[in-house]
C-alpha cells in the first residue's frame, strides 16, 4: 500500500516541478478564465439581469474552459518526447498514473479556481465570503468529477491526431450532470440558502464523482496500453 | 458469409418489408385519429419507435464494449460500430420527429424539458463516439478506446436523467407503461398499433444490424487481401 502510495506520489510531484518550472498551465488557465468572465460581463446586461442569477453559471464556464486546457496538456505533454512511453514502461500500476495524474490536474484546477474567484468576486459584485465554505464544498466536488472524467479522457485523447479538440467533443457531454449539478448548488448557495435544502443535487454529484473514478480505474488499464 | 447465413438474412428483411406495409395500414388506415391533437398525433406511431429502437441500440453499445475489452474479439467491436451507428440515426429521427409533433401541441419547436433534453445530450454522446471512432485509424487502439467511451457514455444516462428532470421538465409522462398498467389511457387500437409500428421497427434493427455487420467484415477483408498482396512483395 505504501509502495503505491509512494508511485502515486511521485507522479503528483513529477507534475509539480514541471510545473513550478514552466509556470506555463497555472498562467495560461487563470488567464483565460478570466477572460471568459470578462467577456460575459461584455455579452450580458447586467444592469437588466441580477447578478447572483447568470454569476454561476459564467463562473462555472469560466472554470471549465480554462480547466479544458489544463486536462488537455496534461498528457499530451507526457506524449512529446515520448515521455508516455517511459510511464508506461515503468514497473507501477497503471491506475497509480490515473491517480497522480488526477490529483495534480484537481490541484492545478483548484488553484485556478481560487485566484479566480476574488475577480469574479469584485466584477459581478457579489459578496462570496459569508458563503465561503459551502462555496469551496460546492466547488471541490464539481471539479474532482470534471476532472475524473477529464484526466480519463484526456489519456485517450493524447493518442489522437486532433487531440486539443476531441478532449472537449468527447468531455463535455458526459460531464453535462455535473455542470448542472454544480451551477444549480453554487447558485442556491449565492442565494444565501443552505445545502441542506437540495440534498438531491448534493447526492447526484457526489455520486457522479465516485462512480467515474470507480469506472476510470475500471478501464485505465486498457486506455494506457502500448 | 454462406447459403443458410444468406437466406436467413433475406427472410428478415422480407419479414421487415411486410411488418412496415402492415405497419403503415395500420397506421394511416386502421387507426381513429386523436380527439385533440388532430392528425399529427399520428407521429407518435414513427417517435417512440424510434426512441425505443436509439436507446436499444445504445444499449447493444454498452454491452459490446463490455465484452470486446473483456474477451479482445474484433466481431464485438464491429457489433458495437454497427449499433452506434444506427442508434444515432434514430436517435436523430427522435429528435427530428419530436419538434415537429411539439410545434402544434405545445406551440413552440423546442422546449427544454427533461425528455428532450437528455436525448440531445445522448444524441452528443455517440456523435462523439462516432467521431472517435473516425478519427482513429484502425486497429486495436480504436476499439479499445471506442470501447471505454461507449461504456463512460452509457453509465452517464442515470445521471443525465435524474439531473435534466430536476432541471425542469414538461413532456407528457410515459403513456405506454404507466402504474395503472401497460396502455392504460390509450384507445386499445392505438396501442396495437404502436406495438405493431415497435416490432417493425425492431426487426428494421436487426436488419440494418446485419447489413452494416456485412459490410464492416467485408472491409477488413480487403484490408487483408490489401495487405497480403499488395504490400508483402
Amino acid at each position: 500500500m505504501s509502495r503505491y502510495f509512494s508511485q502515486v506520489m511521485t507522479i503528483i510531484w513529477k507534475d509539480f516541478i514541471t510545473e513550478i518550472k514552466t509556470r506555463e498551465l497555472f498562467s495560461s488557465m487563470f488567464i483565460f478564465a478570466l477572460l471568459v468572465v470578462i467577456i460575459f460581463i461584455f455579452s450580458i446586461n447586467l444592469s437588466l439581469i441580477k447578478a447572483t442569477e447568470v454569476g454561476p453559471g459564467v463562473l462555472w464556464v469560466a472554470f471549465l474552459f480554462a480547466g479544458t486546457i489544463g486536462l488537455n496538456r496534461s498528457f499530451m505533454l507526457e506524449k512529446e518526447n515520448g515521455c508516455l512511453q517511459g510511464l508506461l514502461l515503468a514497473p507501477m500500476d497503471r491506475t497509480a498514473l490515473y491517480f497522480g495524474k488526477l490529483v495534480s490536474n484537481f490541484v492545478f484546477l483548484l488553484i485556478m479556481e481560487v485566484f479566480t474567484l476574488p475577480l469574479f468576486m469584485v466584477f459581478f459584485n457579489i459578496d462570496l465570503l459569508p458563503h465561503l465554505l459551502p462555496l469551496l464544498y460546492v466547488i471541490f466536488v464539481g471539479t474532482l468529477g470534471f476532472c475524473a472524467v477529464g484526466t480519463l479522457l484526456s489519456s485517450l485523447s493524447a493518442n489522437l491526431k486532433t487531440r486539443d479538440i476531441m478532449l472537449p467533443i468527447l468531455m463535455y457531454p458526459i460531464i453535462i450532470p455535473i455542470i448542472i449539478g454544480s451551477v444549480r448548488m453554487t447558485g442556491q448557495v449565492l442565494a444565501g440558502e443552505p445545502l441542506s435544502s437540495m440534498m438531491n443535487w448534493v447526492s447526484l454529484t457526489l455520486c457522479f464523482d465516485i462512480i467515474y473514478i470507480a469506472i476510470s480505474i475500471m478501464v485505465i488499464d486498457f486506455v494506457l496500453e502500448e | 458469409m454462406s447459403d443458410e447465413k444468406q437466406e436467413n438474412s433475406s427472410i428478415l428483411t422480407w419479414l421487415t418489408v411486410i411488418a412496415f406495409l402492415l405497419a403503415m395500414v395500420a397506421i394511416f388506415v386502421y387507426v381513429p385519429t386523436e380527439q385533440t391533437e388532430g392528425a399529427v398525433q399520428r407521429i407518435m406511431y414513427f417517435h417512440i419507435p424510434a426512441a425505443w429502437l436509439a436507446f436499444f441500440a445504445f444499449f447493444v453499445v454498452f454491452l459490446c464494449s463490455i465484452l470486446f475489452l473483456w474477451k479482445k474479439e474484433r466481431e464485438w467491436d464491429i457489433y458495437a460500430l454497427a449499433s452506434a451507428e444506427i442508434g444515432v440515426i434514430f436517435c436523430s429521427l427522435v429528435l427530428i420527429t419530436g419538434p415537429i409533433w411539439a410545434r402544434p401541441i405545445w406551440g413552440a419547436w423546442w422546449v427544454w424539458d427533461a425528455r428532450l433534453t437528455s436525448t440531445l445530450i445522448l444524441w452528443l454522446i455517440y456523435v462523439s463516439y462516432l467521431m472517435l471512432r473516425y478519427q482513429t485509424d484502425m486497429g486495436s487502439m480504436r476499439a479499445r478506446f471506442a470501447a471505454v467511451l461507449g461504456i463512460v457514455g452509457f453509465l452517464d444516462i442515470p445521471f443525465i436523467h435524474f439531473s435534466v428532470l430536476w432541471w425542469r421538465t414538461f413532456h407528457p409522462p410515459p403513456k405506454m407503461i404507466s402504474s395503472e398498467g401497460l396502455g392504460a389511457g390509450m384507445d386499445p387500437s392505438m396501442v396495437s398499433t404502436l406495438l405493431l409500428s415497435l416490432g417493425a421497427f425492431t426487426l428494421l434493427y436487426f436488419v440494418l444490424m446485419g447489413q452494416r455487420i456485412k459490410v464492416e467484415m467485408m472491409r477488413d477483408e480487403v484490408e487483408r487481401l490489401k495487405k497480403d498482396h499488395l504490400y508483402s512483395n
